[in-house]
This record gives structure tokens, sequence and C-alpha cells, in this order.
């Protein structure tokens, strides 16, 4: 329109000023080059276990084909590696964990959303996390050197009493004679001796409790108050809120907590490999002494070498694809959930 | 409606409370009994040289050079991840906005987060110990370096996401305010945003640095271990959590008291660390306003 | 727009100023805006807007929330540009140049046209380099120069007195209004010529407000000032001219004095007088 005052503006400083912006746009594009090269970085980690895992892996790979996830040897003296028994041992102990922990974190997250008074909420959960907070290799002395031997004192015999076909009292019970093949998941060939799978998920289930509570909690939390308000108002007690209002309401972030404490207990290392006993005997009793994939590696890697050293790395590229496919699954049933509070 | 009916769902409901009281009642024993035994044990094997002495004089010894060893792979391990992880989860915050790559990076960060250690432990052997054994004929092979990098790699999601969430907590006033002064976007984000999220950062530093403190499985496959007193980051270096792990694992009662001795320090350090985040956070919440 | 070529027909806005030369014609136009239009996404937000901003006055922009009158603020120091999917087309004339064009440098624009936000926005660090920090992006002053430059922000923004002995303590201690009169000293430090207020006392106490007020008339004998309020007692007291927007449309645009006395629209009069918004 009136293209007359700019003539006023000195060249030098409207060429400083070109040069200052040319500088900006620059040093902007070469800042965010930067910090999303780091981004990549979290790509590349994730990419670079599986692939190195894999690619270190793939002599037990290409020695035992198939057969490698079938096999139940795992025999240094022969050099025979399967991954049937840690595998196995990893699924077990992970799913006792969670038939433990889902119904204990649950009530957790119910008293601490519904039960408990305002002022206990705070330093009960805060209790809660600082179980999250203890290092792992701490659960695996306790479950050693404590839980271990009181499991083979109490619960064990009392397992064995009720459940397997040779029981510590000598009594073999109604459910054992009457239900087939029971027996043969609580049988124990050395009854006194406190480590094992069961052992293992107990540790375990202790273990992930934090991360499901807290979950549970958040995700609780999330109910409108609005919606909880008008079922009260119609007469429902607490528990029916809970199981007719919250649970239905987040059941699938619910389901997606449970998952991340699936992915832990898999993963989990130093507090199974104390009391899982380390053996590879195949064996479809849960209080027989087993071994995980973890626990495998943390043992056996030192002096592993060659054929051996790659079956370690080949069970851990198993660890790692069933692990990321667990906390997958459990990311997005959780995003849902994020999507929902957002809406 | 009958009375019966009342009284069933009276029932039901009063039931459900017992359970869940029991169940954190469940919950709030274990933790007890796992701190009272880490307390009491420890404290018993408690001693001055525990401090002092090294692990190769095995009884007599202490684990001076575990702590040390501790001390050196958490610095390290922190020194590479705060800087990545504070940069990668700043591009998550505030750079991603326009890029389908975003949201799955951050996707994938929570999976790092809870990934199997062990299996990242792994991962640094082969690209951080076979490459060096190889490359100095077996002279270097487990290192401290090697296990600060393997830490690293665990601390990383920690700081990522903190830093991601924290930034996101920044009003979008600030920015504004920033830009309409001129300011360019690396300049805004250095100098204002990451210092208005400083103490949220700073929590999220030091959780990662709670969570590596007590990481045993990586150091095994990476900085193996030490019985003697090292400050060189290419040498094996001992750490607290494995002379624990050992020390479990030994037939000696002796060297179990000792390895109780190690978890009470452990414990104790990483609990104060979380304590401190936790204040640090709070305060965090205060300055934001 | 029937109703745009009726204002623009009024002396003294529409055509340039220089031509018609009557009343507030007598001031330039420090910025033309014509024809402009603004999408976020899908929704149409502002509508053909054409407005003259008086230079070295204070114009108000008014209207009930949702009319556009925020967005069209952010359009005059493109702050809008940050976020994805906004576009806005026209032109926004600032001294000879259309600021909307993409080759306008945002350096330029943004030491020209300062802005102040709703709430008042300190950024983490001490009073001093509050004010400091934007000048030092765009002059490499030694340290007296800087010095002076931040006291004559401060006294330019009636903070100076109450700050002067903290300068070195950190800026989110000051109270809501000392804050947001320390924004004011942030913006009019880089010396702009252009100062956008967008809401500037709407989260204040009123006694915080009056001073801000107070002082955006001190400040209209050095900038053109344009401040977006929903408060009309506010556009009154402190504007020389008033533009009433509604639903993304600039439905009136006159001396202020004119539009609370006796508006052309009825829309405007009906909100002049409360009877919607």
């Amino acid at each position: 329109m009136h293209a007359t005052v700019s003539s006023n503006v000195p060249t030098t400083a409207r060429a400083e000023e070109a040069a200052r912006n040319a500088r900006d746009t620059r040093n902007d594009r070469l800042f965010a080059g930067l910090l999303k090269a780091c981004a990549l970085l979290v790509l590349i980690a994730l990419i670079g276990a599986a692939t190195s895992t894999l690619w270190l892996g793939r002599d037990a790979f290409a020695t035992f084909g198939w057969g490698f996830l079938t096999s139940s040897a795992w025999d240094p003296t022969n050099n025979q590696y399967g991954a049937l028994v840690p595998v196995m041992g990893t699924v077990l102990t992970a799913l006792i964990a969670l038939v433990f922990a889902v119904p204990v974190s649950f009530g957790i997250a119910l008293f601490l959303t519904e039960i408990a008074p305002n002022w206990l909420r705070g330093p009960v959960s805060s209790a809660i996390e600082l179980l999250a907070g203890i290092p792992s290799i701490i659960y695996g002395m306790w479950g050693l050197f404590i839980f271990a031997p009181f499991v083979a004192t109490t619960i064990k015999p009392w397992l064995m009493n009720h459940f397997s076909a040779d029981p510590p009292d000598g009594q073999v019970s109604w459910l054992v004679q009457h239900v087939p093949f029971i027996a043969k998941f609580f049988s124990s060939e050395y009854p006194f001796f406190g480590a094992g799978i069961f052992t293992a998920g107990l540790v375990l289930a202790v273990m992930i409790i934090p991360f499901i509570s807290s979950v549970m909690r958040e995700v609780f939390q999330t109910v409108p108050t609005r919606l909880k308000e008008s079922a009260y108002a119609l007469g429902s007690s607490t528990w029916e809120v809970v199981w007719d209002i919250v649970v239905p309401y987040t059941r699938t972030a619910v389901i997606g907590g449970i998952f991340l404490g699936l992915g832990r207990a898999l993963g989990e290392t130093m507090a199974v490999a104390f009391v899982i006993g380390n053996t590879f005997k195949f064996t479809p009793s849960i209080l027989e002494t087993g071994s995980t994939i973890a626990s495998t590696i943390a043992n056996q890697f030192g002096e592993a070498e060659g054929l051996q050293k790659s079956a370690l790395m080949a069970i851990a590229f198993l660890l790692f694809v069933v692990t990321f496919i667990v906390l997958l699954i459990a990311r997005l049933m959780l995003r849902r959930l994020a999507t929902k509070e957002g809406s | 409606m009958s009375a019966s009916l009342y009284t069933t769902r009276r029932i039901k409901n009063v039931l459900a409370m017992i359970l869940s009281v029991a169940a954190t009642g469940i919950g709030l024993l274990f933790l007890a009994w796992i701190l009272w035994e880490t307390l009491s044990q420890g404290i018993a094997g408690l001693k001055p040289a525990l401090f002092t002495k090294i692990t190769a004089y095995r009884e007599e010894g202490g684990l001076a050079n575990a702590m040390v060893g501790s001390l050196i792979l958490n610095v390290i391990g922190i020194l590479i991840a705060t800087p990545i992880g504070v940069m990668a989860g700043t591009w998550l915050a505030e750079y991603s906005r326009r890029s389908r790559l975003g949201p799955t990076i951050r996707f994938l960060n929570d999976i790092l987060l809870s990934a199997p250690s062990i299996v990242l432990g792994l991962f640094v052997y082969t690209i951080i110990v076979l490459p060096s054994q190889w490359l100095t004929n077996g002279d270097v092979t487990f290192s401290g370096i090697a296990g600060g990098i393997a830490l690293a790699l665990i601390a990383l999601p920690v700081i990522v996401r903190t830093t991601d969430e924290m930034l996101r907590l920044v009003p979008g006033t600030l920015r504004e305010a920033a830009l309409s002064l001129g300011v360019p976007q690396w300049k805004l984000t250095v100098q204002i945003l990451i210092r208005a999220a400083r103490s949220g950062i700073v929590t999220g530093v030091l959780l990662a640095l709670a969570r590596i403190s007590g990481e045993t499985a990586p150091l095994l496959l990476t900085a193996f271990g030490n019985n003697f007193m090292t400050f060189n980051p290419l040498d094996k270096m001992p750490s607290l959590p494995q002379v624990i792990y050992d020390y479990t694992k030994d037939p000696s009662p002796d060297i179990n008291t000792l390895a109780w001795a190690g978890a009470f320090v452990l414990t104790m350090f990483v609990l104060a660390l979380s304590l401190v985040a936790r204040f640090v956070f709070s305060r965090s919440k205060v300055s934001h306003d | 727009m029937t109703n745009m070529n009726e204002v623009a027909s009024k002396p003294g806005f529409g055509t340039s100023p220089h031509e018609s030369g009557v009343d507030l014609g007598q001031v330039p136009a420090k910025m033309t805006v014509r024809d402009l239009n603004f999408h976020y996404g899908e929704f149409h937000a502002l509508k053909s807007i054409a407005m003259d901003v008086p230079e070295k006055k204070v114009t108000a922009i008014i209207g009930p929330s949702g009319c556009g009158k925020s967005t069209l603020l952010r359009i005059f120091n493109r702050i809008y540009a940050i976020y994805p999917s906004l576009r806005a087309s026209g032109e926004i004339v600032l001294d000879g140049e259309n600021i909307l064009d993409p080759k306008y440098s945002l350096n330029r624009l943004r030491s020209k046209v300062g802005m102040v936000f709703q709430k008042p926005v300190p950024f983490p660090m001490t009073i001093f380099e509050n004010v400091a920090y934007g000048i030092r992006h765009h002059e490499k002053l030694n340290r007296t120069d800087m010095e002076g430059r931040v006291e004559q922000a401060l006294r330019g923004a009636a903070l100076w007195d109450e700050v002067k002995d903290k300068l070195k303590q950190s800026a989110l201690g000051l109270s809501g209004g000392q804050q947001q009169r320390l924004c004011i000293a942030r913006g009019i430090a880089l010396k702009p010529e252009v100062l956008l207020l967008d809401e500037p006392t709407s989260a204040l106490d009123p006694i915080a407000t009056s001073r801000i007020e107070q002082l955006v008339e001190e400040l209209k004998s050095q900038f053109t000032i344009v401040i977006v309020t929903h408060n009309m007692q506010q556009a009154a007291r402190c504007s020389d001219m008033t533009a009433f927007m509604y639903m993304g449309e600039l439905i009136e645009f006159d001396r202020t004095e004119k539009i609370f006395t006796k508006p052309n629209k009825k829309q405007t009069e009906d909100y002049i007088t409360g009877r919607f918004g």
C-alpha cells in the first residue's frame, strides 16, 4: 500500500537482521536435529537389543532349528540346548505371580480409592510404592534366606498335604483321589527344599504388586465422580459401585496394568535367580525346581563359551520378543485409557 | 425387595471391604518383612571394615571397592543418560508435534522402561565388550565403561519420560511470551522451558539413579566384577549389587553376613534417593504456579 | 461484506487516513488490515477483517468470548504460527510491508510488535534477567548500557521503584500485578512500535488493574497499543478507538466515544448495553 516508511531503516541494520535470522534458523535446525538424534537412540536401543541377541544366537538357532523351541534338553556337557525348560519356567513363574498379585493389587487399589479415609491414603500408597523401590537383588536375598525356608516349613507341606500324591502327613487327600492329574502339578522330589517354581512365583508376585496396584489405583481415579455418585444415589454399596461401575469403566486399562506387571515378571532376573533352583529337568510340577530364561543367563553367562553362549543369546532373544509383545499390549491398552481421559 | 436381598448385598459388601483391607495388609506386611530382615540382618553385619577394606580379603574384608565401583558406574551411567535423555525428552515434548515419529518413540520409550534389563545388558555386551576385546587383543574386555553404558541404557527411558512429561506441564503461554520477544526456539527451549521444568527433570534423574543403583543383572554381563579397588573405567569393575549377588550365593555364613550388610547399605541408599526425589518433586510443584 | 462497506464509508475509517483526513484521520495508520481471514483447521475463525490501527493511540477490541478478538491480536505478531493447522490469509501492512508475507522475518516482526498475555508469564529467572533476556537476543550491549535499558524499561512499566532493590531475586516472587508490569517492561524493553495486550488485567485484582490502565495511558505517547479486553468499562476508560467483533466478524470500528454513546449497529448497541454477551 504505502511502501514509504521502510526506506528510513538503515541498510546495515537490515543486513545484520537478515544475518541474525539466517543464524537463528540454522541453529534451530541444528538443535532440532541433535534432539531428534537423541530420541532415535530409544529406537536404536530396542532394535539393537533384538538384533544383537538374534545375531549372537544365530549359531544355536542354526544348529537346533525349530527343535530349539521344543527341546527340553539343556546340557552343557553334551552341548545340547533347547529352550523349553527355561521358557516354561519363565511363563509359569510369571503366571503364578499374576495369580497372587492381581487380586492383592486389586484389593489395594480398591482400599486406596474407595475405602481408606483420606488421611491414610497418602501414607499407604507411599508405602506400597516403596516396595517398588527396593532393588530386586534384595528380593532375591530375602527370598533365598528368609522366604524359601518359610515356604519349605509351612506353605509347601500344606500344599503337598492337600494336592500331592505323596503328602508329608501320609493322608492322600480326597481331592487327589478324585481329580485326575492334579497330583502331577504338586509333586516334589525334595519336599523339604524351599526353592522352586512356586516360590519364585510368589517372590515375583510381591515384586509386581506395587506396579499393578499403582496402575489400577490411577485408572480407578479416572472414573468420573458423577458416575459413581449416581450409582451411590441409587443405593448401591461400595462394592457394587466398584464391581458394576468402576471395573467395567476401566477394564481395558486394568488389563493393561496386569500385562505391565506380567512384562516385569517375565524379565526379572535377580529376584528369581536364587529361589528357582536352576535345574533343567522338564516337569509339570510347580513345587519342583526349575529355571527361567533370565536366571539361566545370569547363572551361566560368565562361564559359557561357544554354542552355550549362543544358546543363552538365543533364549535372551526369545525373552525380549515375548516381553516386547506383552509390554506392547499393555501400553496399547493403557494408551486407550489416556485418550479416553483426554476427550 | 426382600430383607434377605439387602442382607446378602450387605454381607457381600462387608466381605469385599474386609478382603480389600486384608490385601493392603498383605502388601504392607511383605514390605515390613523385607525391610525388617534387611535392617536387622544388615545392621548385625555392619563394621568399619565394610567401608575401608576390599572384597579380596573375603571374610576379613569389606565392600569398599564395590561401593567405589558402584559410584563410578552410576556416575558414568547418569552422565551419559542425562544429556541424551533430557534432549530426547525435549524433542518429544517440544519438537515432535508435527511428526508421526514422536508418538511412536514416546510409546517405544515406555516399553524400553520395563524391558528386561538382562537383555539390555547382553546388548551392551555385544556392542561394547566384544568389540573392545577384539580391538585391544583382549586387554580390555568387561569394563567400567561397558557397565556404565548398560546402566545408562536403563536410566535413559526414565529420564526421557520425566523430561517429556515435565516439559508438557510447562504452560504454553511461557513459550508464546518468549517467542513474541523474537527469541529463537532453541534458546527458548534451553534457557526458559528446561529451566522452568528443572526440578521435575532433576526428580527424573534422581529416580533414574535410584533405579540403576540397584541393578545387578546387566552388570554381571558388562562390568563383571573385581576383587580389588579400581578407578580405571577400562578395568573390570565391582559393584555393590554384583558383590551382594556373589556373596549371597556363597556357602560361607560370614560372607552371607557381609552380603546382608551390603544389602542394608544399598537399600538405604536407594530409599534415601527416592525420598530426596520426592522432596525435590514436591517443591517443584510449589514453584510451578 | 455489506456491513464492512458501510463502516468503511464513514469518515476517518476504512480508506487511508491520508486521503480521508477527518478526525482520527489526522493520525496516520500504523497497521492496516485488509481482507484478513483465519482458519483453525475447518473452522473459519475470522472473516474478512479490515481495519486501520492508528499510530500512538490505544485501540481496544471488544466482543463476547469466542468472537475472535484474541485470535485477531495473535495474528498481529504471527504468534499463531507456532501451532499446526492454523492459517491466515489477507494482509496486515505494518509500515508499508505485509507482515503475513512468509518472507517478513519473525525476528523483525517481533522486535517491532511486542505482546503481553492474559496471565502474567514471568520467565523462571531474576527480575533483571527477565527484562534483559529479550534485549540480548536483538542487541549486543555492554553491562552499563544493559543496566540502563533495563532500568528504563522498568521505569516505563512503573515498576522500577518497587523492584530496584531486588533485581537479582526471582521474578516468580512478585505479586500478580507486579509480574504483569514486568511482562510489559519486558515487552517495551525491545523498543517495539506496536504493543499488543491480550486481556492484560483479567487475572488481576482491581488495584493492580487500575495501575495497568494508568500505565497504558502513559505508554501511548510512545507506542501504538492494541488491547483486547472483555471488560467494556476498561475499553471505554483507556482506549481511543474501539472495535466490536462478533462471530469472527468486525461489526463496527470507530472512536471509542462514538461506540459507547451512539453506535451505528444494533448488535454493537445490544452488546454495549449488556443485552447479550
